[in-house]
């Protein structure tokens, strides 16, 4: 599959601070790419500089072949983005909003605009100033903008920031459609990270402006060890080999243990042998959000 | 370009503050429409049958002050000599001053409302590019696949439509209202004009036009600095405060600087002004016209390059 968007050895460095230190990886066509790090990792300064709005310190970024330093109205037509919040003049509709965009872009028909406000769902307020609309819907026509112009690539900055549960799902939806039917390639950022876990097909984990990692979704939680939590009557005296012996963590109503799942039937014999109530035994599994964790505070 | 402006134009228009600024011009010129009839009604305007012996005595003593003081300052022989001119073009034409309050009385008034208009196009250009910022809607207006430099140069072009329909607004409503309240003059007065030595009769409305562009050319001047203020530091507060003190006290300071050092005359308050050159006297002894022109062309130049090249090239992080 051929690279949408690579970036080689970016550097960005701003008032003699390094923020962004020698990033480089590729986008595939159709696929849904997360990018993830803490706050102040880096994620919007590296966004900022594919879609142009910050030069490069150094390095370069092409997209679908052409350089955004050497090329700027030709790489930037196969972008769609959001960076940051979708702000909109408040004091037009959403509709007068979307048509600014239009223009700015050849041949986009009445046709097409309204075909993006059905797909995002707005058609019902689409006639409203941007001012009455509450943040997910500002989102939508967030989205609504950037397909305006099918580009090959998407770029959302935090898109379900301030979605509804529905929304976000639709959201999912609306990326495995744009990828899988129009071929197009999303680059997201997103705190939500078990959110990524559904979204994504592969994650790029950054950190001070470096990247730590890029793995496919399926690899990165197939590393992390997970986590059982088992509901027992008083545990006496087992609470001090449980701790030496497996590391557990007392709780409340029992404890919990990181152990594979081949060991589970193994401890709960254990445990029945002691003579220890057993009343359920439930898997935590380690979410994204963990492994998240473990790989930054390395 | 056509279509980036047609967008300038929209988010310009769909704001209820640009309509409040119109409806304040019109005010304003009913209000001296108003104010001149109401003077024109208390004192009904007599003709004042000693114009001529009057006129004489002001021609006499106008050649007495060229003899004084034309001797060794160009400015004031030049303006001397255009004054015995018109004098001498009035009485001998036999063309009475004009003693009624008319047509041409309003729209002459209402060139004070300039002031106001100047006042309005700097706010609009100072928010030009700033409010784009404060309202972060910048980081989708720039990446579009149109260059920084053509958003700018839209958006410049817009102000300036911005300014020339204000200006137009004021100059047909004014007429409109001068008509309705004064009626057309029964003849037609010419404006008496001085050029290469010669008097000729111009028309009045063509003279209003020239006298309207030529007020306009600070109001001009100080929305394209304005306008670069706003490009280069992204703040609209800092443009419209600058602007406005400029607006308001460079003339003063510039003519301050004028009386004491020569070098005043490269100020750009000093060149704004071009009426002197028509009918008054300029700040430094010895500049021209064409002196004046060529500095504000260079500010001009210089303010546009400032704005264009600090827009193209900084980060936006907004
Ligand atoms: N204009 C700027 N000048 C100086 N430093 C900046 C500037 N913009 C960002 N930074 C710094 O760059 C680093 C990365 O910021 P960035 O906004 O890219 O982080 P992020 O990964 O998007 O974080 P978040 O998850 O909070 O959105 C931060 O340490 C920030 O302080
Ligand atoms: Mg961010």
């Amino acid at each position: 599959m051929s690279a949408v968007l690579t970036l080689d050895h970016v550097k960005k460095v701003i008032g003699g601070k390094t923020i962004i230190n020698g990033l480089s990886f590729s986008v595939r066509e159709g696929e849904v790419f997360g990018f993830l790090g803490p706050n102040g990792a880096g994620k919007t300064t590296t966004i900022r500089m594919i879609v142009g709005l910050m030069d490069i310190s150094e390095g370069d970024i092409v997209i679908c072949g052409k350089s955004i330093k050497n090329d700027f109205t030709g790489a930037i037509k196969e972008i769609g983005a959001i960076v940051e919040n979708p702000e909109m003049y408040k004091f037009l509709t959403g509709y007068q909003n979307l048509l600014q965009y239009a223009r700015m872009h050849d041949g986009i028909t009445k046709e097409k605009i309204r075909e993006v406000i059905e797909l995002v769902g707005l058609t019902d307020r689409i006639h409203d100033k941007v001012k009455k609309y509450s943040l997910g819907m500002r989102q939508r026509l967030g989205l609504a903008q950037c397909l305006l112009h099918d580009p090959k690539l998407l770029i959302l900055d935090e898109p379900t920031n301030g979605l509804d549960p529905a929304g976000i799902r639709e959201i999912r939806d609306h990326l495995r459609m744009l990828t899988r039917e129009r071929g197009m390639s999303v680059i997201v950022s997103s705190h939500l990270l078990s959110e990524m876990e559904l979204m994504c097909d592969r994650i790029a984990i950054i950190q001070n402006g470096e990247l730590i990692d890029v793995q496919t979704i399926n690899e990165f939680t197939e590393q992390a060890t997970a986590a059982f939590a088992f509901e027992t009557g008083s545990l006496g005296d087992a609470a001090t080999w449980l701790k030496s012996d497996w590391n557990a963590l007392m709780m409340e109503e029992g404890f919990s243990v990181e152990i594979t799942r081949e060991q589970v039937p193994v401890l709960i014999k254990k445990l029945t042998a002691e003579g220890i109530d057993l009343y359920g035994v439930k898997a935590v599994a380690k979410t994204l959000e963990d492994r998240f964790l473990e790989v930054t505070t390395k | 370009m056509g279509k980036l402006i047609i967008n300038e134009c929209a988010k310009l228009f769909r704001r209820t503050g640009t309509w409040v600024m119109f409806a304040i011009v019109i005010i304003m010129i009913l209000g001296i429409g108003a104010f001149l009839k109401y003077g024109e009604v208390n004192n009904p305007p007599q003709v004042n049958p000693a114009w001529e012996q009057e006129l004489a005595m002001q021609l006499e003593a106008d050649r007495a002050a060229l003899e004084e003081t034309g001797q060794n300052n160009a400015t004031l022989r030049m303006f001397y000599e255009r004054e015995i001119a018109v004098k001498e073009y009035q009485l001998e034409k036999d063309l009475a001053p004009e003693t009624g309050v008319t047509l041409w009385s309003l729209m002459s008034e209402a060139q004070a409302v300039i002031g106001i208009i100047g006042v309005f196009t700097i706010i609009i250009a100072a928010g030009m590019v700033a409010s784009e910022f404060s309202w972060g809607t910048v980081k989708l207006l720039l990446i579009r696949p149109i260059k920084r430099s053509k958003i700018l140069l839209s958006k410049y072009l817009t102000v300036l439509l911005f300014g020339g329909l204000m200006l137009t607004v004021l100059y047909t409503v004014s007429a409109l209202v001068g008509l309705v309240l004064f009626g057309m003059p029964e003849q037609a007065r010419p404006y008496l004009a001085f050029a290469d030595g010669e008097v000729v009769e111009r028309s009045m409305f063509i003279q209003l036009i020239y006298n309207y562009l030529l007020s306009s050319i600070d109001v001009l001047m100080l929305a394209t600095m304005a306008f670069m203020i706003s490009a280069v530091f992204r703040n609209s507060s800092l443009a419209i405060g600058l602007s406005l003190f400029l607006m308001f006290m460079g003339g003063t300071g510039t003519m301050l600087l004028a009386s004491k050092f020569d070098w005043a005359k490269y100020v750009l308050f000093a060149n704004t002004n071009l009426t002197v050159y028509f009918d008054g006297v300029p700040p430094v002894e010895g500049m021209t016209l064409a002196f004046s022109i060529i500095m504000l062309l260079i500010y001009f130049v210089v303010f546009h390059l400032l704005a264009f090249f600090v827009f193209a090239k900084r980060d936006v992080a907004a």
